[in-house]
């Protein structure tokens, strides 16, 4: 259908719209034409992403000048490839109505672990793996070595791609992963360096939040991307995690032996270069003098390693002195290399801030803060002029430099802890030096002053108001959007005690005891008798997890499950568990039925949806709530309240909560879905966490289901379940939550609409 | 004695039967029994006719020995020996134990099935009895087309047959009972060995190793839920245990299931993440590492893995082949041997799975050709069929005036269509023959028929068509008639008619006729008879003058 969205033409490729989609698409419509930011929470299943898209491209079409791209950031490899097919679905729609063939560039990029067609390389398993297995074949010197000597071997892709690729642009069209491999294939070339070249002219580009937050890859990659873009950034709940994990680093006695072995290996190449080839040491060093280090950049497949740091943060001169000839510099990181040592043979946890740091590395091994901050860099250019070919051996010491110029950048919104062992375990000596980012504004300020329009969405972003806080922006809207039902189709139910009357929970006091433990069992197996096929069940922990399945299996309860349900685990092990995952769904779809355990933050909760029969009922056992002894944690939670006023618990509990609803809400994926959400735990009945779950799910929860006992959740699981089998046609929806053209553009519609829309 | 020559395996003396002593002989092929002085044995049983043994509980007084049979009859022997009268009883059953199962299989599985065909069916079993047991045909007539028809779709049949899956709890069912005195007792039964062999492989490959040159089945399962291999989370207890080695069987299943990976790109959480932080990078990338593990964290998780896999091969024997042999899809995947190659594979399942996800049913409108809803005003009406008009309903005067004008109106207006007009002979034939008592109302005088027919007859009358109908079937089924073969049975099948019209059709025509039913009931009986026979003498006549 054609919309008329605040006078913007969108063509909207399905016959009939939710309310809340129009009233999506009317705030986004505001946050583009106002140029500024906007946090937007609508449920899951109700077409966000079409409306994203089909409003972005309408714009796109109607202002070419103003918008000329559109950055859609997902999580996933699935959640990207689902995007672009939505997208081509518009586009279909798009030529179809107007008759026009398509003259939009789309593109999805993701790594070359799921671009590469070199048949050798392809086969590896590890993305790691297949990044330096690409570079030993594409590395500018490897080329240049071809020319004299042709029995190295290159990748005959990239050398074709490289030869006639880049003349002619990629036609028109949207490329989905496999479809660029396709056309790679056809044409022989490399589809990795080619959509990563197309991106520059291409409107609509797809990828994962790295390619813009986390520095180290976004300067290789999304550098040249034009100012006036709309960044989206979907699935965003998480948003702050992924800034602060790409500023982070780890450092354990592990990495620093790797790391001297690096460095051993570097000395004794440059010591073989300068007996046979001085002169390229030389000319490495007159090059750092003039700070000419721009020109050498230049070739793409040379850029495996970019800076750590923010662009802005780069300094603009040439490497200092000191560490200018290639020996100075390994003899600079060796005393780097032992100054961390022996910071890490301490005997009890250290924190100190970043300058407490550079002070204390500048008393005891004078090290200065300037060579620090050009370390990663200089490494760049030592293993380029080296030559070295598998870098992929160097992380150890990349990572160090990395480091270095991270501490020496950053004053603020950084930490630096070493513990000498795990909290666990306090006799096997264990150090690792933490530098953590306590600030996910850092990260994500380049691209909030960067872009025009960045959009942050999800379906839980309860409360909404906190991300600006944390992430440190302004946005010009902010609105969560309910879910307008003909049927009641999500039930949320909270579950405070047990049929003996024993309070349920997972707080730490009560962790432990056998009468919850034994209560929550009989949850799951009364669940389990009334719920047809597929249950998800969530723990806080894996650890949490594993203990009640244990004390599960002691007291027969799983066997008894087992009468009425397969049971399926997540394990730390990805493998184990997508196997666990595929077999849940079978067993779910032969009829059987099936139970999947899993854990709150670990990848099922975040990634894979249970529709339909895959999940009629999930359950949370307990409160999500972080590790709260982590001295992490605690820098972080002191670091929030001084420089946001977020205070502790709140941002404890909106983290607790923000991955209940995730997880609760993965069993909803449509109107026509429906599902159970119990929270066990008698603390979710509190107003100050039920008040941060999203409006969609807190408006269900009526006041007679806060504290039920595990009989009365059982006959209210019945009886909903009963109502929900009933047939539900598109009749019953029309007019309600599903409008046609001529009921949208009703006067009275208008009016319902704009209710749905709740501002903040 | 009856044979001499047969192998007597055990005698036992002082074994009562109706309440008569005697003594028991097994021997190589029956089990007989003969009263006390007397030089015959008044019992005799092959053991390929013994269904079952059963034997009277412990404890119990009277210790009696009972055999089943095939036929469903039963004989209790009642061992009276004072002293040795339970070793004696043992005695014959462990010797019954071992013999039965060898004749089991030597047992008519024909006859089985026929027993079982007719069971299942009562239209055939009446059937049979109107045919073989009245003597219209002989039992080997009965099968000849019948098995013949069996055992062409036998095999699809018992393919089709759905194979019953496994409960996921079998183990569960298991529950030791504690005997009183410090033991545990568990009670198999024959489905739930079936379904531990079922679901682990090993445990079968085991037994056919070990039972019963190693050890006595007892033994084994013994064996079995005392090894750790059921208690999986407890401690090893040995390593001479017979299914250490399963356990690592298991363990290598579940690798390779793993290593396998999933053919659902959706489900698949290697391939989730785009771009994973490198190692180092991150905010808590320390894992705690295996080897400082407690032993008790390692057995919990042993117990997950299980669950794991348990499910997982209960989901497997259920789905009949499982992953042995799987579809297409995994098989390339397998040869492959690693995933990435079999890319080529991928995109159309990655392309379903993922329109499939994208997918907003409610948002599009309906594909499917619309059906017409049924627009029910009174839904009572359409259940219970037209119901007199209430006084309410009766229209006004003014309505009747009203459409009376309306018809007069139309009258006046009619012009008729004389071109396309029936000629008025026709024409008043049509309308006998659709008024009451015409030929085609007949049907409302026919519908009273089973009112009048009382219910016996009409029973009988079922059965006469049925079996009317099973021999045509066999007649008609000789046409046509290219093999002397062929030309016996249809001569045969004539005279099976022939017998069927005397012995059957007439005492029923003249029961009918004693009892007064007016209608001709047996009509069209005879004429589907009459049929069969003139099509027969045409046959014979033809023949008759080729041959001359």
């Amino acid at each position: 259908m054609k919309l008329n969205i605040d006078g913007l033409l969108v063509y909207f490729p399905y016959d009939y719209i939710y309310p809340e989609q129009y009233s999506y698409m009317l705030e986004l419509k505001r946050t583009l034409d106002a140029k500024g930011h906007g946090v937007l929470e609508m449920p899951s299943g109700t077409g966000k992403t079409i409306s994203l898209l089909s409003l972005i491209v309408a714009y796109q079409k109607a202002f070419p000048l103003e918008v000329t791209k559109l950055i859609y950031c997902s999580r996933t490899v699935p959640e990207i490839e689902k995007v672009v097919e939505e997208l081509r679905k518009l586009m279909e729609y798009y030529s179809k109505q107007t008759g026009e063939s398509n003259n939009f560039l789309a593109l999805a990029l993701s790594s070359r672990k799921n671009l590469c067609i070199h048949p050798e390389v392809s086969a590896l398993r590890f993305g790691k793996e297949v990044d330096g297995k690409c570079h030993t074949l594409t590395a500018s010197y490897i080329r240049a070595q071809r020319h004299s000597d042709s029995s190295v071997p290159v990748c005959r892709f990239y050398e074709d791609f490289d030869a006639v690729g880049r003349q002619v642009p990629l036609p028109a069209g949207i490329y989905n992963l496999d479809d660029l491999k396709d056309f790679g294939r056809r044409k022989g070339w490399c589809p990795y360096y080619l959509a990563r070249y197309s991106l520059l002219h291409a409107n609509i580009v797809v990828y994962s939040y790295h390619y813009l937050l986390d520095p180290k890859i976004a300067d290789l990659v999304s550098k040249e991307l034009s100012k006036n873009s709309v960044v989206v950034f979907d699935e965003a709940h998480n948003i702050d995690n992924v800034c602060i994990d790409s500023m982070s680093v780890n450092i354990s006695r592990r990495t620093l032996d790797r790391c001297q072995a690096n460095v051993d290996t570097l000395q004794n190449t440059i010591q073989n270069i300068k007996e046979t080839d001085a002169n390229k040491l030389n000319m490495e060093y007159r090059r750092l003098v003039e700070g000419l280090k721009e020109a050498n950049v230049a070739r793409e497949t040379d850029v495996y390693l970019a800076n750590p740091v923010l662009p802005d943060e780069i300094l603009q001169e040439a490497v200092p002195g000191s560490i200018r000839t290639a020996e100075h510099f390994v003899r600079f990181l060796k005393r780097f290399l032992e100054y961390l040592k022996s910071r890490l043979r301490v005997h009890h946890v250290v924190q100190e801030s970043t300058p407490q740091f550079l002070k204390d590395i500048f008393d005891k091994v004078c090290i200065d803060r300037k060579p620090l901050r050009f370390c990663a860099e200089r490494l760049q250019s030592l293993l380029r002029t080296l030559e070295i070919a598998d870098i992929a051996d160097f992380s150890a010491i990349t990572l160090i430099s990395n480091f270095a110029t991270l501490v020496s950048t950053y004053s603020q919104g950084f930490t630096i802890i070493i513990e000498p062992f795990e909290d666990r375990t306090p006799t096997i000596a264990n150090p690792v030096l933490h530098f953590s980012c306590m600030d996910p504004s850092i990260a994500i300020k380049p691209v909030f002053q960067r872009f025009q329009s960045v959009i942050i969405t999800s379906g839980t972003l309860s409360p909404l108001d906190i991300y600006p806080k944390i992430l440190d922006f302004r946005p010009v809207t902010m609105a969560s959007f309910t879910m307008t039902l003909a049927r009641t189709c999500l039930c949320p139910l909270i579950v405070g005690r047990g049929n003996d009357q024993v309070a349920l929970s997972s707080k730490f006091e009560t962790r432990e005891d056998f009468a919850v433990i034994r209560n929550y069992g009989n949850l799951l197996l009364e669940m389990s008798a009334v719920v047809p096929d597929g249950i998800v069940a969530f723990f806080t922990s894996y650890v949490y997890m594993e203990n009640i399945v244990a004390s599960w299996y002691e007291q027969g309860i799983l066997e008894n499950i087992q009468r009425n349900k397969l049971i399926f685990i997540e394990t730390p092990d990805a493998a184990e568990t997508s196997m666990a995952l595929e077999k849940y769904q079978e067993a779910c779809e032969n009829g059987r039925g099936a139970i999947l355990l899993s854990v709150a933050r670990g990848k099922v909760s975040e990634g894979i949806d249970f529709v339909h029969h895959f999940g009629r009922a999930v359950i949370m056992f307990g409160v999500p709530y972080v590790y709260t002894q982590s001295r992490i944690l605690k820098a972080r939670l002191e670091y929030l309240r001084d420089q946001f006023q977020v205070r502790e618990n709140d941002f404890l509990t909106f983290d607790a909560m923000r991955h209940a609803a995730q997880c609760v809400g993965r069993v909803i994926r449509g109107k026509t879905d429906y599902g159970l959400m119990i929270f066990a735990d008698k603390r979710y009945a509190r107003a100050d966490k039920r008040g941060k779950l999203p409006r969609w799910i807190q408006e269900h929860i009526t006041d007679g289901s806060l504290n039920l006992t595990v009989d009365e959740a059982v006959q209210l699981s019945k009886h909903f379940l009963r109502q929900m089998a009933q047939p539900f046609r598109q009749e019953d929806q029309l007019g309600l939550s599903l409008l046609t053209l001529e009921q949208l553009e009703s006067e009275e519609m208008l009016k319902k609409i704009s209710q749905i829309a709740h501002q903040s | 004695m009856a044979s001499l020559s047969e192998e007597v395996l055990l005698v036992l003396k002082k074994v009562r039967q109706r309440k008569q002593d005697g003594t028991l002989y097994l021997m190589a092929e029956r089990i007989a029994w003969g009263p006390e002085g007397k030089d015959r044995f008044s019992v005799s049983h092959l053991y390929a006719d013994i269904r079952c043994q059963k034997i009277s509980p412990d404890g119990k007084s009277k210790i009696q020995l009972q055999l089943v049979l095939h036929t469903g009859d039963s004989t209790a022997f009642h061992f009276s020996n004072d002293s040795t009268a339970l070793k004696d009883r043992d005695a014959a059953k462990e010797l019954l134990q071992q013999l039965l199962p060898k004749f089991k299989k030597k047992a008519n599985k024909e006859l089985e099935e026929k027993n079982r065909m007719l069971q299942e069916d009562p239209v055939l079993f009446q059937l049979y009895k109107d045919l073989v047991v009245s003597q219209v045909i002989s039992t080997d007539e009965f099968w000849a087309n019948r098995l013949g028809d069996t055992n062409n779709s036998d095999s699809s049949l018992s393919n089709n047959k759905q194979e019953v899956g496994i409960s996921g709890a079998f183990l569960a069912d298991i529950r030791p009972q504690t005997d009183g005195c410090n033991g545990l007792r568990y009670n198999l039964t024959a489905d739930i060995i079936e379904s531990i062999f079922r679901t682990y492989p090993a445990v079968k490959q085991k037994y056919n190793e070990n039972v019963p040159h190693e050890l006595t089945e007892k033994e084994f399962w013994t064996r079995f839920f005392q090894s750790h291999y059921f208690h999986r989370d407890r401690i090893n207890t040995g390593t001479q245990d017979i299914f250490s080695e399963c356990g690592k069987q298991d363990e290598i299943g579940l690798k390779s299931m793993v290593v396998q990976g999933v053919k659902n790109p959706l489900v698949d959480l290697l391939s989730l993440e785009d771009k994973t932080l490198d190692e180092g990078y991150g905010v808590c990338t320390t894992m705690p590492s295996t080897s400082n593990r407690t032993v008790k964290d390692s057995s919990n998780s042993a117990i997950i893995k299980r669950f794991n896999h348990h499910s997982a091969m209960v989901l497997a024997a259920g789905s009949g082949k499982g992953e042995t042999a799987g579809d297409p899809a995994s098989e390339t995947s397998c040869t492959d041997g690693n995933s990435r190659d079999s890319d080529f594979f991928q995109p159309p399942v990655k392309k379903a799975k993922l329109q499939e996800a994208i997918e907003y049913e409610d948002l599009k409108k309906e594909k499917k050709p619309k059906t017409i809803p049924l627009n029910l005003k009174k839904s009572d009406r359409y259940a219970h069929g037209p119901v007199p008009l209430q006084s309410q309903h009766y229209s006004t005067s003014q309505d009747i005036i009203n459409s009376l004008n309306y018809i007069r109106h139309e009258m006046v207006n009619y012009k008729p269509n004389l071109t396309q007009v029936l000629c008025s002979t026709t024409a008043s034939s049509a309308i006998a023959a659709l008024s009451p008592g015409g030929v085609l109302m007949q049907a409302v005088t026919q519908q009273a028929i089973n009112q009048m027919v009382p219910t016996d007859v009409q029973g009988e009358l079922k059965h006469l068509y049925a079996a009317a109908g099973e021999l045509l079937r066999h007649f008609w089924s000789c046409f046509p008639v290219n093999t002397p073969f062929l030309e016996e049975k249809v001569t045969k099948m004539k005279s099976n008619l022939e017998r069927f019209q005397v012995s059957k059709l007439c005492p029923f025509q003249e029961k009918v006729q004693r009892q007064y039913l007016s209608a001709n009931l047996t009509g069209h009986l005879e004429q589907m008879l009459q049929t069969a026979y003139s099509k027969f003498h045409v046959w014979q006549t033809r023949r008759m003058l080729r041959k001359t």
